[in-house]
């Protein structure tokens, strides 16, 4: 609140002469001689400069506020009885924190003084305070509503803090409590920090342009220096001048056109700044921005390192949960049967060792048979009795033939045998298609075997008939042997003992048959030397 | 300084989503055994980075081509810097 003796406005009055302080009030009392209109302006200027403090302050209502090209301001003053023109030079135009708006309660502090050139006076103001409010209050709520009305407090347009900063540029006075507090509470809880100090200053004048300047190049220059996450502006408690550096246009607008995100920390917890607002986020203090803006390092390092166990424990249940999978699969494979198909295999090579197997036996009994026919050939061939030789050659023909079929049908059956234990060791279903293929190889190897076998039995039955043949009783009887043969039951005669007396014989001779009765007999006499 | 790694800030995150869906049993075993590789390397570099990484405090200032430069930080005119030394 500016300081101002408060004074009521002066009651309007007549012009009162007496009152006003002339460098010749005596001179008030007479008429004067005729006068040029500078003469009279000058002596009304001298009037009034001389009558009327150099410094006055006015309340008044403000009208008419014309901002100049020029930058001076004209205004116009009034109540509810008087207006009163007023002109605000550039230069303290400018330094004006709020904008002037028709309406407006104010108390202008000026001095009074004639305009000759149009023979006005004017109140030349150098300040304007708002009345009931600060003038620095009034500005810092017209500029909030201007930059809400353009939506710079919008939370949409905010850019996101980031949570782990790595460089962190603070803009703000290298002097004074608050860089000490921010170096301090940054190294204490995030001591793996890069910071840089942007040295500004944080009050007077120049401090909103320096700080504006600050972040600006920051936001230009910082990939030089390996590229900034995070900017801090703030400073220290103050009143309100004091920290007026933050609620001035300039450094609103280069917080909300910094491409990085800035915290504000600024004066102390009651304290709110237009920086504060217009900020990515905001902060009470500087000490707060710091705690705001990086993490606490251990408790960081804390979570991490309960990851890391709970990665662990999660190893161990992976473990268990791949070994109850692998079951499982086991259990699955097991119910679906993969053997299934290798038993399969296993039924086809059954299929084929019984079919060899009948093959091989129907073959040995056919030659069993054929043997058997041939047996009773021989058996027919009694004449080989007689013979001796010829009957020892048949024995062992016989005895010979009987050995060949039989090494043959063992070496079958060994064979037969082998074969199945053979199958029997192979691996199911890899070689079962080779099995298959050796079994067929192995049944026709064998029933080659037989069919050779065979043969060569049946080439020693022709032999063995040809030579029978040749031994046949018929050559022999052609020799002069004969068969005799008791009629009774066609019994072959062998011994005399074998026949009674008046018995009748019948002898077969080589060309025909005879037939005799017993008349006598005698032991070898009989026989001996015709 | 690590090239084109992951940033810390994305590594944890990930990290946290990984734990968060193992836990959960969000996904399957092959899956599992990818994640729970990814996130103990992720549980390194974040230790790594932390711990790698050291405090330095400097200060920016205009140098003589006009262009900002990096220099010790000077507190001197401070009063209430002393104690940070």
């Amino acid at each position: 609140m500016a300081e101002l003796p408060f004074e009521p406005p002066p009651e309007p009055q007549r012009f009162d002469p007496s009152r006003v302080a002339g460098p010749t009030p005596a001179s008030r009392s007479r008429e004067t001689g005729p006068m040029t209109v500078s003469q009279l302006t000058g002596l009304i200027k001298r009037a009034i400069e001389s009558g009327v403090p150099s410094t006055v302050n006015v309340i008044g209502e403000v009208s008419n506020v014309k901002r100049h090209g020029s930058g001076h301001l004209y205004l116009t003053l009034k109540d509810r009885f008087s207006e009163l023109s007023c002109v605000m030079w550039r230069s303290d135009a400018q330094r004006l924190k709020f904008v002037l708006n028709d309406g407006m309660e104010v108390i202008a502090t000026g001095g009074v003084e004639v305009f000759e050139k149009t023979g006005r006076y004017q109140l030349y103001i150098r300040k304007i305070e708002p009345r009931g409010v600060g003038a620095l209050e009034l500005a810092f709520r017209q500029l909030r509503e201007r930059l809400a009305a353009e939506g710079l407090f919008d939370l949409e347009r905010k850019k996101p803090v980031p949570r782990f900063p790595r460089r962190i540029v603070l803009i703000t006075s290298p002097t004074g409590a608050a860089i000490s507090d921010m170096i301090r509470t940054l190294t204490r809880r995030f001591p793996c920090l890069h910071i840089l100090l942007f040295p500004v200053s944080v009050q007077g004048p120049a401090a909103s342009g320096e700080i504006a300047r600050a972040i600006r190049r920051v936001n230009t220059e910082h990939e030089r220096f390996g590229g900034v996450d995070l900017i801090i502006v703030g400073r220290g408690g103050g009143s309100l001048e004091d920290l007026w550096a933050f609620n001035e246009e300039v450094v609103a607008r280069a917080i909300c056109e910094s491409s990085i995100p800035i915290i504000s920390g600024v004066g102390h917890e009651t304290d709110v700044t237009i920086a504060d607002l217009v900020a990515d986020a905001r902060a009470a203090t500087p000490t707060a921005a710091a705690e705001l803006a990086v993490p606490v390092r251990d408790e960081l390092l804390a979570t991490i390192n309960t990851h890391g166990r709970r990665f662990a424990r999660m190893a161990q249940r992976l473990r268990e949960i791949s070994r109850d999978g692998l079951n499982s699969v086991l259990r699955l494979a097991t119910q679906r049967d993969p053997f299934l198909l290798i038993r399969r295999r296993e039924q086809v090579l059954d299929e084929f060792a019984s079919r060899l197997e009948r093959a091989l036996l129907n073959r040995l009994q056919f030659n069993r048979r054929r043997l058997a026919a041939l047996d009773a050939i021989v058996q027919r061939i009694a004449p080989h009795r007689f013979v001796f030789r010829t009957g020892r050659a048949l024995e062992r023909v016989e005895h010979r033939l009987r050995l060949a079929i039989h090494l043959s049908a063992n070496r079958c059956g060994m064979r037969l045998l082998e074969t199945n234990s053979r199958l029997d060791r192979l691996s199911p279903v890899v070689r079962s298609i080779e099995s298959t293929r050796r079994l067929d190889r192995a049944e026709d190897a064998v029933l080659a075997g037989i069919r050779d076998r065979l043969e060569s039995l049946n080439q020693v039955l022709s032999v063995t008939e040809r030579l029978l043949n040749a031994v046949s009783y018929k050559s022999v009887m052609a020799r002069g042997y004969s068969i005799t043969r008791l009629r009774r039951g066609s019994i072959l005669l062998r011994s005399i003992n074998e026949v009674r007396k008046g018995e009748h014989i019948a002898t077969q001779l080589i060309d025909g048959k005879i037939e005799s009765q017993i008349v006598s007999g005698s032991e070898p006499t009989l026989f001996e030397g015709p | 300084m690590s090239k084109k790694k992951l940033s810390f800030e994305d590594a944890l995150k990930q990290l946290e989503t990984i734990a968060e869906q193992i836990e959960l049993g969000q996904i399957g075993l092959e899956e599992s055994i990818e994640k729970y590789e990814l996130g103990m390397a992720l549980v390194k570099q974040c230790r790594d980075i932390l711990s790698r990484a050291e405090l330095r405090i400097e200060q920016l200032q205009e140098g003589e081509s006009g262009k900002l430069v990096v220099k010790p930080l000077d507190l001197s005119n401070n009063k209430a810097s002393e104690e940070l030394e």
